[in-house]
């Protein structure tokens, strides 16, 4: 179980997350929507430890994440909104990088890239240096990074920005492939797409969560209209 | 693989496939080779050891290659956003900041390892004569020198690209932190304190390194560099835990990181000053790195002093000259040992803090700025100022040895002798206190007056006698010889009439005219720089010269071909087939008149060679001919080496021949630029 409890966020004067809660079973796909600047990228940066938060706690199985920071990042997986990646490596190179950071052992580094490489589709490109690689393809990797360790959290900022139609549609595939083992936090603005994989969407306004919309058992129009309803009446 | 191990890895693939680091190589090879080339012109004929050198031009270039190399470690991170990719990973900031901080290292040991390598083998090829005597691990301390040195350089590197978003800005960030902020304090300091250079002492880094290359590690050395390294890291550490805090909590994290990193400093400036208070010291010297180069004579007397010997250098740590005082201690007891001589024990005692032995110096009247040795109840202490040599500490360290009452040289006087207590240029006091720094006393001896030449007496000199000598004078030097005695009869250019006939009983014999030469015919020197081989006197003096002025000439006279046959003359020194200076000498079973003592007796054609004028003139061995036939006579036979210019850095380079060094070190440079950018092409894949 994952649980955000009374997260609040604060940026030159400016509260930018206010008493944002919400809870992860395992398994679930949970969406953030929101309009720009609503603070969905600020509650991911601050769920992967790259901000502190000002007030609030975070649990993984009722432990205290943030006391242990390091522990915690151990269960994470992340993947930022722009691809941070070092251009001068391969994706093989990079990948087995970032394992090795991670803490894997050598001898099953080599599985674990294979395994993300297959879940990402991106076998093809191993050999590649990352510099010349298209936007899309660079967030392919980062997925690959992010899903690396089979973390038990998964969070995905603006998960499906830059990727093709087709990766799109593989996209579905890919969160239910890594939702096996992990608890899995998504943002975006593709509603139409959140709505067809995610249990449950929360509408992120002004630093607040303003609606949940439960997408478990509902049909996907129906989720997205209820979805835009939410967002439209906050931004009413 | 640890995560600093993996980011160490990371760190070092990534330097390699940056132009900026080819650039770096090559600065700092070129600005090494630069300072090194000038470096060997202005230490020519000096006895700076090469390594030494060699440390002491590289040490204030070598922050450029950190810098350069390694501006980028966080910036570019911070640049390229993959910094928070960092953050969110399973791993301390410690880690990364050690791991990349290793990785800059690494970039300083191989430009050091690399440099050192092309200097030896430049020098190998352009200059054999500077290497010839050169062990390459003897630049080993040289070498862990510049490492440590690079280690704090490193360190700061890192930490001043964690405050930069852009890599240029870290580098002359760090640049201005590891070359000029401390050139910058040292210098102001020096000039509002009000004490001169010498009292203020070197700058700290540049002694260091030499220190170090010498193979004299301080302890507050040693840990200076690694306390200011640590709080390097320290505070790039929190600079990066602190990219984390952006919202309302940042300022109470800042001021908290502040605090502690304050702290920090506090400590590492405490470990230092208690480091340095210490005054320990680690000598690493493999095959005797650059230690003090002794002369054989003073190797000789080393070798006959017996026993266990207390040295203690009495003089506050914080002068000056205590390290340059202690690093010429630590040799000197270290080679005393070597030459299977006396037991010398070495320690420190600082009039601020050793209050109890300082008081039982000060009760026995010896001052700050002395080496006191001990043994027993004996004591010598030799200052600390124009007069300390290792010739004031090897008769120090003989006389506490030694269980024999001082041997006495006789100086005739009477004749128009020269005066060995005349301070003028015309005096010998100089020679005289060299003879008793030997462990002589020099005594007046009225040969008109005494009954007879006293039994205890190591020699008779007769310096420049004017006027001959009375028939019972020459009788009681006669009766001395045939008992065994030692005479030296320095002529003064022309013939003294009692003692020549006297001198011919005993196997030499003086012409009766000054040796005419074109040199003397234009002045008044002999420059003689023929010696005999196998002489004790002149064995160590082969390519060393001695200037006599209008010298009398010697002969083996008739006696020495006698019957007995046993007189035997030996040509010191030689002005072609002229001998003007001679030594003789008449062993046991010469005759029932001969003790079995042998006499001997040196007879040179010059009494001025050795005044306190000719003296000052420091670029002849006379003083070394003077002192071996001094030992020769009293029976030391301890043997002085003549300045002959070992020890010396001679590169036997011509203006040309330096710029050809200069030149290939340029092209060596570029190599590594051309070689270095080949990599960085390959691995940024261009």
């Amino acid at each position: 179980m994952y649980e955000v409890r009374n997260l609040a966020f604060s940026y030159r004067g400016r509260q930018v997350l206010r008493d944002v809660s919400f809870v992860v079973s395992p398994g679930e796909i949970v969406s953030v929507a929101g309009s720009n600047g609503a603070g969905k990228t600020t509650l991911l940066k601050i769920l992967a430890t790259v901000l502190e938060p000002d007030s609030g706690r975070i649990f993984v199985e009722g432990a205290d994440a943030l006391a242990r920071p390091v522990k915690y990042r151990r269960q994470l997986g992340y993947m930022p909104e722009n691809p941070a990646l070092y251009g001068d490596m391969t994706v093989k190179s990079y990948l087995e990088y970032r394992a090795a950071l991670k803490g894997e052992k050598d001898k099953r580094i080599r599985r674990r890239v294979s395994e993300a490489v297959e879940i990402c589709q991106i076998g093809d490109m191993l050999k590649s240096r990352i510099a010349p690689l298209s936007f899309g393809m660079k967030r392919r990797v980062s997925f690959a990074d992010a899903i690396l360790m089979r973390p038990k959290i998964l969070l995905l900022d603006d998960f499906l920005a830059g990727l093709d139609s087709s990766a799109r549609e593989s996209a579905g595939a890919w969160l239910s492939t890594v939702a096996a083992f992990s608890s899995v936090v998504v943002t975006g603005h593709e509603i139409e797409d959140f709505a067809r994989w995610s249990t449950r969407i929360l509408v992120l306004s002004q630093g607040e969560v303003s609606a949940t919309v439960e997408a478990a058992g509902a049909s996907g129009d129906e989720v997205v209209r209820r979805t835009l309803a939410a967002l439209k009446g906050v931004n009413q | 693989m640890s995560p600093a191990a993996v980011t160490f890895k990371r760190t070092v693939s990534s330097m390699f496939s940056l132009y900026s680091t080819a650039f770096a190589f090559a600065v700092f090879f070129a600005a090494a080779s630069v300072s090194f080339v000038f470096g060997i012109e202005a230490a020519e004929g000096t006895r700076m050891p090469l390594a030494a050198l060699w440390c002491s031009s590289v040490s204030p270039v070598l922050c450029v290659l950190p810098a350069l190399a390694g501006m980028g470690v966080w910036s570019d991170e911070k640049l390229s956003g993959t910094l928070g990719m960092l953050l969110s990973s399973p791993v301390r900031e410690r880690d990364l900041v050690v791991g990349k901080f290793l990785g800059v290292w690494l970039a300083s040991v191989t430009g050091v390892v690399v440099f050192c390598a092309a200097s030896l083998v430049s020098l190998a090829v352009f200059a054999p004569a500077l290497v010839a005597d050169v062990s390459i691990v003897s630049f080993a301390p040289a070498v862990a020198a510049l490492l440590l040195q690079g280690m704090l350089w490193s360190a700061v590197t890192v930490a001043a690209s964690a405050f930069f978003t852009r890599a240029a800005a870290a580098a002359a960030a760090a640049l201005f932190i590891s070359a000029v902020l401390p050139r910058v304090v040292w210098n102001g300091a020096r000039v509002f304190s009000g004490f001169d250079a010498a009292e203020f002492g070197e700058m700290p880094l540049d002694a260091h390194a030499f220190d170090m290359a010498s193979g004299t590690f301080s302890v507050g050395a040693v840990v200076f560099y690694a306390a200011f390294a640590w709080l390097s890291l320290f505070i790039a550490s929190k600079k990066t835990a602190l990219a984390r805090i952006a919202g309302a909590a940042s300022s109470a994290s800042r001021f908290s990181a502040r605090v502690s990193v304050f702290l920090a400093a506090s400590l590492a400036c405490l470990a230092a000053s208690l480091a340095w208070r210490s005054g320990a010291v680690l000598d690493f010297r493999p095959g005797g790195a650059d230690a003090v180069r002794f002369s054989a004579r003073t190797y000789s007397l080393l070798g006959e002093s017996r026993g266990g010997i207390k040295a203690t250098l009495f003089m506050p740590r914080k002068d000056p000259h205590f390290k340059t005082a202690a690093h010429f201690m630590r040799s000197f007891t270290a080679m005393a040992g070597s030459a299977g001589g006396a037991r010398i024990s070495l320690r420190y005692v600082d009039p601020s803090w050793d209050v109890g032995a300082a008081g039982r110096f000060a009760r026995l009247g010896i001052k700050p700025g002395t080496v006191v040795f001990e043994r027993g109840g004996r004591r010598e202490s030799v200052a600390l100022g124009e007069t300390f040599s290792e010739r004031a500490c090897a008769s120090a360290v003989r006389k506490v040895s030694s269980s024999v009452a001082r041997r006495k040289i006789f100086w005739t006087c009477g004749h128009g002798e020269n005066s060995f207590d005349s301070y003028d240029a015309w005096g010998m006091s100089d020679i005289a206190r060299d003879l008793a720094r030997d462990g002589y006393e020099n005594t007046p001896l009225d040969l008109s007056s005494v009954g007879q030449i006293p039994a205890d007496a190591a020699f008779v000199i007769v310096a420049g006698a004017r006027q001959d000598f009375s028939r019972i004078e020459t009788g009681r030097l006669d009766a001395y010889l045939r008992q065994g005695g030692r005479l030296m009869a320095l002529f003064p250019g022309s013939e003294i009439a009692s003692l020549s006939s006297l001198l011919s009983q005993w196997g030499l014999r003086s012409a009766r005219q000054a040796y005419p030469s074109a040199k003397t015919l234009t002045g008044t020197d002999v420059i003689v720089s023929e010696f005999s081989d196998g002489h004790p006197v002149t064995a160590s003096l082969a390519g060393a010269r001695i200037v006599l002025e209008k010298p009398l000439s010697f002969l083996p006279s008739a006696a020495a071909g006698t019957a007995a046959g046993l007189a035997q003359f030996t040509p010191l020194a030689l002005v072609g087939n002229v001998c003007v200076a001679a030594a003789a000498e008449r062993g046991g079973g010469a005759g029932m008149d001969v003790s079995l003592r042998p006499t001997r007796i040196i007879a040179v054609g010059d009494d001025g060679f050795v005044l306190n004028g000719q003296l000052e003139a420091k670029a002849n061995a006379n003083r070394d001919f003077f002192l071996n036939s001094a030992a020769y006579l009293s029976g030391t036979d301890a043997i002085a080496g003549a300045d002959t210019g070992f020890g010396r850095l001679v590169s036997g380079l011509d203006r040309r021949e330096m710029r050809r060094l200069a030149a290939t070190f340029g092209a060596f440079s570029l190599a590594a630029f051309v070689f270095l950018s080949a990599l960085a092409a390959k691995g940024s894949g261009r």
